[in-house]
């Protein structure tokens, strides 16, 4: 017998999927979630989670993705860091002015900037929610000290159940909700364990 | 007590740097999730949901994992059954090898340690780099995790130092916690990008889905899991959840009780190898779900444990752990958690000292983010080891005969009378050594009784 007919086995029959999704289903109506911070507003929300100590990301407010590059430029002024960053092979970083700014052929993997566009914000918890595809690989947005990543007002949502992928499920579907940290020595809490010790987001477009 | 469990904890006791490294990463848990659990009215009905949650999944397990391996296989991964700790860790050598592995990077993942991965994959002859900060330390001072959340939770920030002294490339010059951990980020950079296998556990394992879950706070699972060419997950059984709500239900429990965020910094769902067209992700995923016991504890009386999602808190909040730290308890899952899967993972009779030291105050059921009835479940194994004849001679006679006594009030109360005088020889206020109860005076004194029994007292109109 396969360790697989073996374990079944002991689990005892298997029952009839409907029912099952049925009975999951019931189990979670009405969930209890946190008082929100922020009040009612999905933006107030988001950018007061941004600001809690866990998270702890910068952000700006933009009309629209012409002001990216100006916006992504005057951050890392003010941050003193290099005018260079690396951007996806995503078209809506093309139709845009990046002068003044150099586009890093390779994405740096232990410093320097990346940019991400995010797919969903998470007011609830203040999450950037990414899917990979082929414009919008992973491992960037793990690697770099500064992590800026591109957010549209309208893709905020209000809970964490509502940044699901809606369709097919994509290869890896993640949050990210602050920088890479550790609290592995004696609980204290240290930016830049691994990844990004640098978290930017560009708000684009106004609240409707 | 056996003499190993004995010895460990003696050992523990002694220790002084053991004492301030636990209580300065345990009051920091302890105090952050006060705060997070304060700050959240409906937490009590939300753990109740939780724990419905996984009773539901425990009852039907056989059916979500079937469900879950359709679901698994059809994004392009491939699923591995284990029914022991040894197929599962032959089942991931022979991975490696299949992909001419020289080299893995392994994220933390507590089923790892369960099954003894990290020796399997030495003895294959397999390099291991350990990606989290705390296993690394761990992996550089060779010892075993002492906590599931933080396994180098016995390590003061002065041995840390003086272990990265000793073994990094270029170790940090300021005596910092930053400046170490900076030190840890540039000797493992490479080590961990250049890797050829990457080994995770999961968090969630999502039935409708087949989407593996994740989550660190440092994003080494992703450094880990996204560069190598094949990314191999173990998981125990318990860990499927019917579908995305119910883990993202359960997540919000998970970190508020491990670390007191609302949610880790990174939280990832992996379902499958690299697409068409992806720039990066791994060739091959492979996922191997590990029983190692876990169908027989559910039939045996444990099913309610197999709910735990591995935070940390009963531990954190346990005045024993706080005081013998985690390699004490022996196993690979230390505190109250710990004592009850131990006798179930690796046999009563060499572990029935773990439900034995407990004081039974409750706390651990009070913050598990499932309600897990700890105190229950240690005390059946309490009334196991006392059915199956595991505890020592001296120990029954003693109850026996304070079991007879105790059916006769008279002479239980002279007993009592002559305890009282005996003792205050000893002395009074705090007793330093104490004839028989040398295992308790050892480590801490022992308080004086008051001069009368409280039944003396009664009697004499005191009310």
């Amino acid at each position: 017998m396969s360790a697989r007919d073996a374990i079944l086995a002991r689990l005892g029959p298997v029952g009839d999927p409907a029912v099952l999704a049925a009975e999951a289903a019931g189990l979670l109506t009405g969930e209890e979630r946190e008082r929100p911070v922020g009040g009612e507003d999905l933006v107030a929300r988001f950018l007061a989670q941004l600001g809690q100590p866990s998270v702890a990301a910068t952000h700006a407010r933009i009309g629209s993705l012409a002001e990216l590059p100006g916006a992504v430029a005057g951050y890392l002024a003010v941050e003193g860091a290099e005018p260079a960053l690396w951007l996806p092979p995503d078209a809506r970083v093309d139709g845009l002015d990046w002068a003044g700014l150099t586009r890093l052929a390779d994405c740096p993997i232990d410093d320097g900037a990346v940019l991400a566009f995010a797919r969903a914000g998470v007011a609830e918890t203040g999450s950037l929610v990414f899917e990979t595809s082929p414009e919008a690989p992973m491992l960037p947005n793990f690697l770099a000290l500064r992590h800026i990543v591109v957010l549209e007002v309208a893709a905020l949502v209000r809970w964490l159940e509502d940044a699901a992928p809606g369709g097919a499920v994509p290869r890896a579907h993640y949050w990210v909700t602050g920088v890479s940290g550790t609290t592995d020595i004696e609980g204290t809490y240290v930016r830049g364990a691994h990844g990004p010790r640098f978290l930017h987001v560009v708000l684009v477009g106004s609240p409707s | 007590m056996s003499r190993a469990f004995d010895a460990r904890v003696d050992a523990a006791l002694a220790d002084r740097q053991l004492k301030i490294a636990v209580e300065r990463t345990a009051g920091t848990a302890e105090a952050k999730r006060g705060a997070a659990i304060g700050a959240w009215p409906s937490f009590g009905a939300a753990r109740e949901r939780a724990a419905a949650i996984k009773d539901h999944v425990i009852a039907n397990l056989g059916s979500y994992l079937v469900q879950f391996e359709a679901s698994a296989t059809a994004s392009g991964a491939t699923v591995h059954w284990a029914e022991t700790a040894d197929e599962a860790c032959a089942i991931v050598v022979d991975i490696c090898r299949k992909a001419g592995a020289r080299s893995v990077a392994r994220s933390k993942s507590m089923l790892g340690e369960e099954i003894g991965l990290p020796h399997a994959l030495e003895a294959a002859g397999i390099g291991r780099v350990e990606t989290d900060l705390a296993e690394h330390i761990i992996q550089l001072a060779g010892e075993r995790p002492s906590h599931i959340i933080w396994p180098a939770m016995h390590k003061t920030r002065e041995q840390v130092s003086a272990l990265f002294h000793a073994r990094h490339r270029e170790p940090h010059v300021e005596e910092s916690i930053v400046a170490m951990a900076a030190s840890a980020r540039r000797q493992l950079r490479g080590e961990m990008l250049g890797a050829d296998v990457g080994i995770s556990g999961a968090n969630f394992l999502i039935a409708d889905s087949g989407q593996v879950c994740t989550v660190t706070n440092e994003g080494n699972a992703e450094l880990s899991l996204v560069p190598p060419r094949v990314h191999i997950v173990t998981a125990g059984i318990e860990k499927l959840v019917p579908s995305m709500d119910h883990a993202v239900h359960l997540l919000r429990l998970l970190a508020r009780s491990a670390t007191g965020a609302a949610l880790t910094q990174y939280t990832t769902f992996y379902a499958g190898p690299k697409r068409a067209g992806d720039r990066d992700g791994p060739e091959e995923m492979h996922i191997v779900l590990v029983d190692n016991g876990r169908s027989a504890m559910r039939d045996e009386g444990l099913a309610e444990m197999l709910r735990c999602i591995r935070c940390g808190a009963c531990m954190n909040h346990c005045v024993v752990f706080r005081q013998i730290g985690g390699h004490a308890y022996g196993g690979t899952y230390p505190g109250p958690m710990g004592s009850v899967l131990t006798p179930a993972l690796d046999g009563l009779a060499a572990n029935r000292d773990l439900p034995n030291a407990c004081t039974m105050n409750g706390k651990c059921q009070e913050v598990c983010p499932v309600a897990i009835p700890l105190p229950t479940l240690l005390r059946g194994w309490r009334e196991k080891s006392w059915r199956e004849g595991l505890e020592p001679v001296t120990l029954r006679k003693g109850l026996g005969l304070w079991a007879w006594a105790a059916r006769r009030p008279w002479v239980y109360r002279t007993g009592v009378r002559w305890a009282i005088r005996t003792m205050r020889l000893a002395g009074r206020g705090w007793i330093a050594k104490l004839p028989l109860a040398g295992g308790w005076t050892g480590g801490r004194d022992f308080p004086a009784p008051a001069a009368e029994s409280f039944m003396d007292r009664y009697r004499k109109g005191e009310r």
